[in-house]
């Protein structure tokens, strides 16, 4: 148990001092803005529909959960503002993530690994390259900019979802739905979720890059690191949820005194 | 030009390397046999610092290159070109841009015409034409090891270090790729490190020969004078290559 507990706060630390050498070669040796660019191409390319069909979900969910609870109370014009507010910042983010983790984080994770475990990573080493400056540093910065990219899209897409369940499920027009969306949903409440997707992707990058670049044996150490990417990524963006729902609502509290 | 000097190298509690004293004079081919985990690799990987050693020195033209940072080994690199187990050509890449990648880094001064004549240059040494275009999943595995040595010779290195370079291929290319260790070394008069366990080709083309055994020195000569070896597991490999010579 102990040693456990001493292995994944190894392995966080590890992720951590490779973040920091990412970093540090971003500032001293950066890559080309057509290798981030191509990544960014790639990564959005492949993953748009999966985080657009899951946040158009989310929406949908969310206005039929909610309509059950505010029927009662007779308050179903605010169904539009209640529902869009609970997807943006909370239940969107946490979702799209879990899903961009699968799509992005396990193919980064085995992309690399591949590259490691056939040597690859050796031989742009023995190339006179810096493995970090030329497959890390575009994969990080791509992952991070069409993460954001891909959950803002999913985001947006919730308020179709959640737009057409209300006037299908619910019997609410469009107009309606729409029309107190402003009225609950504040700029500080997007800004909330976007915060949380940029964080999100932070983790993701971090993590699915990490434990590509350093799997080890053969095609199992493969394995073995896209199922820890999985699993890391998916607590560590629990956390992050939970930790940055606390600052916001500090921020909010100490801001705007808690509106 | 190069000298191992009692070198040692551990991972935890398991020595891989007891002390390894050796060196290859200019110009010659060495080959370093020995069975499967005897530390063979992690010799050669000590050499272009892709592993340091736990102690000892690796001296490359008096240079003890075994406790450099990664931004001092880019001479050394320079230097020491190493042909992988795997082909390890970058998927994503062409052929042509395989063999050109070294190339760029360490000539950023050549011009674009100039690095497309020595790519095309490097795979005619490797018997290798109209293949530029191909992405490396495009050509047999024979091939992209030819291609994989192509982009080692490219950046004309001194050093050429071959990690069990015909593991995994028919005879017919096991031969072809050992003809080919041997024009290159002579060719572009490198220094050779091949790591194998073909005592055959070893007897064919090496000037010199060591045999490891869990990572010791347990018998070195030239070819001939291996032949007479009393020594248990040398006596092992002359048998496989004689058995093998037979069978062609």
């Amino acid at each position: 148990m102990l040693k456990a507990l001493t292995d994944i706060l190894d392995d966080i630390g590890a992720c951590i001092l490779f973040v920091r050498e990412v970093v540090r070669t971003a500032w001293r040796s950066p890559c080309t803005l057509e290798s981030v660019c191509e990544q960014i191409w790639k990564v959005t390319l492949q993953s748009l529909p999966a985080p657009a069909m899951a946040g158009f979900f989310v929406g949908a969910i969310m206005t039929v959960q909610f309509t059950m609870q505010i029927k009662a109370f007779g308050a179903l014009g605010y169904l539009g503002g209640l529902s869009t507010s609970g997807t943006v910042r909370e239940v969107g983010p946490l979702l799209i993530a879990f899903l961009l983790s699968g799509k992005v984080g396990a193919f980064t994770s085995a992309e690399l690994g591949t590259m490691r475990v056939t040597e690859q990573i050796d031989a742009i080493r023995c190339l006179g390259a810096n493995p970090i400056q030329e497959i890390i540093l575009p994969r990080f910065l791509g992952i991070i900019v069409s993460s954001f990219f891909l959950l803002a899209a999913g985001l947006f897409m919730s308020i179709f979802g959640g737009l057409l369940m209300g006037a299908l499920f619910s019997g609410i027009n469009p107009d309606e739905y729409l029309r107190h969306i402003p009225t609950i949903v504040s700029f500080f409440s997007i800004g909330n979720g976007l915060f949380k997707c940029l964080v999100f992707a932070l983790i993701l990058a971090a993590v699915c890059t990490y434990k590509g670049f350093t799997a080890t044996g053969g095609a199992k150490g493969v394995g073995r690191a896209v199922v820890s990417t999985a699993v890391l990524t998916m607590v560590g963006i629990v956390v992050a949820d939970w930790f940055t729902s606390l600052l916001s609502e500090t921020a909010l509290d100490m801001f705007w005194g808690g509106v | 030009m190069i000298e191992f000097r009692e070198v040692r190298k551990s991972f935890g509690e398991r020595e891989i390397l007891k002390g390894i004293t050796f060196s290859v004079p200019e110009g010659q081919i060495l080959f370093i046999l020995g069975t499967s985990g005897t530390g063979k690799s992690v010799l050669l990987k000590n050499i272009v610092g892709l592993l340091q050693p736990t102690s000892g020195a690796i001296l490359i033209d008096e240079v003890d290159v075994s406790q450099l940072k990664e931004e001092q080994l880019f001479p050394i690199r320079k230097k020491c070109g190493m042909v992988f187990q795997h082909p390890a050509l970058f998927d994503s890449l062409s052929v042509f841009e395989n063999v050109a990648f070294g190339l760029r880094k360490h000539s950023p001064e050549l011009t674009e015409k100039e690095v497309q004549a020595r790519v095309r240059e490097c795979l005619s040494l490797v018997h290798l034409i109209d293949v530029e275009d191909k992405m490396p999943q495009e050509i047999s595995y024979g091939m992209q090891k030819r291609v994989s040595l192509a982009r080692t010779v490219a950046v004309s290195p001194r050093i050429l270090l071959f990690d069990e370079p015909t593991t995994g291929l028919d005879p017919v290319t096991t031969r072809a790729i050992n003809r080919l260790i041997f024009e290159l070394s002579r060719k572009l008069k490198t220094t050779s490190l091949v790591v194998s366990h073909d005592m055959q080709c070893a007897l064919e083309i090496a000037d010199h020969i060591i045999v490891l055994d869990k990572g010791e020195i347990v018998d070195q000569g030239s070819p001939e004078g291996l032949k007479k070896s009393r020594h248990e597991l040398t006596k092992d490999f002359l048998k496989e290559a004689l058995d093998a010579e037979g069978a062609h």
